[in-house]
């Protein structure tokens, strides 16, 4: 395995705790158990990341290669990252127990600014068989797929690479405006990008 | 009771005297009535902001930032101080305090959040941690962007629903600052001034095509 240098692991941490806070915020608004999971398996991982980091940077200024304020900033901020995959994995929490949510967490979460949306995309829509990088799709609607379900499978911060195919449901995040654009495009109504 | 009408930070404009978040940090909490709800939907889009404005601030370097997510933050503590209250309030049977007792988890981690967006601010403000941070924020491929608009561009005393800036560019503007005064989440029907200055975040595409745009360079967007 290639090894990642401190500065890549820094922003996988940040990349991961804001992905992991709209994931648990979404898993609320959908009442949906599997993506409050992936919130959990992130945790875990982000914890890893972080342990892995703390001994990397100890080693870099152990060889002084990293001076101490840096060594410091670099920890302080991923430490940063950490507490929020926590506070995550919190609001996770919620939707795991087996208590019924409160109507009113759904409709704070719909009413907020940014919307949550989740669209099956249909077999003749355009965007079937397209890359997220070819589509632009962030771009061009201004959502943001934040998660994918192909199957029985789940796909979590998808990149530029994943590939949309028929049936898959998507979940993104974005203004209104986006999100019309992009249930139109999912339903093949619209080929307009 | 005497009723006052509880607004919500976003969307408008604000004054920002310097150093207001002590002024309300200093000022006694007082319980407000407002809706769970109301309480709930602000905490969750702080949590959001606020965190990307930490970032902001240390990337661009930037006190004046710094001071905005202090303030968020201390409004985060009166929030969830009213939204405890008012979930006591409102439990009368068992069923009702555990459902009540998820919102106030979720109020709780809204709340955490904005503690450590307050961390991240003080590695600028009181560690000054240099260079590096901004180095390695600059990587990432979602980032902050700030951008002025200049007086030649089409976006001016327009509304962001209009130029639909969020749909053709994929950046999501997440507070302007017009001289003293910060709007935090504008939404579609804020006009964009000239000489604001715009936190955006996005990829390096769409800000490339902003920042034409705002610079008067690109008539229109598509």
């Amino acid at each position: 395995m290639k090894q990642k240098s401190v500065e890549e692991i820094v922003l996988e941490i940040k990349d991961k705790s804001e992905l992991m806070v709209d994931l648990a915020y979404s898993s609320l608004l959908y009442d949906n158990k599997n993506i409050a999971k992936e919130v959990y398996d992130l945790e875990d991982l982000v914890d890893v990341l972080y342990q892995t980091l703390q001994k990397k940077t100890l080693e870099k200024l152990s060889n002084k290669k990293l001076s101490v304020t840096d060594s410091l900033a670099l920890l302080r901020l991923a430490s940063a990252g950490e507490q929020i995959a926590d506070a995550a994995q919190e609001i996770a929490d919620v939707e795991l127990r087996d208590v019924e949510l409160h109507p009113i967490l759904k409709i704070s979460i719909r009413e907020s600014d940014q919307v949550f949306t989740r669209v099956k995309v249909k077999p003749n829509s355009i965007l079937c068989d397209k890359t997220l990088g070819e589509l632009k799709l962030a771009s061009e609607t201004g959502m943001m797929v934040i998660a994918m379900r192909h199957g029985d499978k789940w796909l979590y911060g998808p990149n530029k690479r994943t590939k949309i195919d028929a049936d898959d449901t998507l979940f993104a995040k974005g203004p209104e405006d986006g999100e019309k654009h992009l249930i139109s495009l999912a339903n093949g109504d619209s080929n307009e990008l | 009771m005497k009723e006052k009408k509880r607004r919500s930070v976003f969307g408008i404009l604000q004054r920002t005297p310097k150093e207001k978040w002590k002024k309300e940090e200093f000022s006694e909490i007082e319980y407000e009535p407002t809706s769970v709800k109301e309480l709930l939907t602000e905490m969750k889009d702080i949590s959001e902001l606020v965190i990307d404005l930490a970032y902001s601030a240390v990337m661009f370097d930037n006190e004046d930032i710094a001071e905005e997510v202090k303030y968020l933050d201390v409004r985060m503590d009166k929030l969830n101080y009213d939204i405890r209250m008012t979930a006591m309030m409102a439990a009368r049977t068992k069923e009702d305090a555990e459902q009540l007792a998820g919102i106030l988890q979720v109020a709780e981690a809204a709340e955490t959040i904005s503690n450590t967006a307050d961390d991240i601010v003080k590695l600028l403000t009181r560690e000054k941690t240099g260079p590096i941070l901004p180095k390695i924020l600059k990587k990432a491929d979602e980032q902050l962007f700030r951008v002025n608009v200049s007086k030649e561009s089409n976006a001016c005393n327009k509304k962001i629903g209009n130029l639909k800036i969020e749909s053709e560019t994929g950046m999501r503007i997440i507070a302007i600052r017009r001289g003293d005064l910060w709007i935090y989440n504008p939404n579609s029907e804020t006009e964009i001034k000239s000489e604001d200055w715009l936190i955006t975040r996005g990829t390096d595409d769409g800000y490339k095509e902003l920042r034409e745009f705002l610079h008067g360079k690109l008539e229109v967007l598509d």
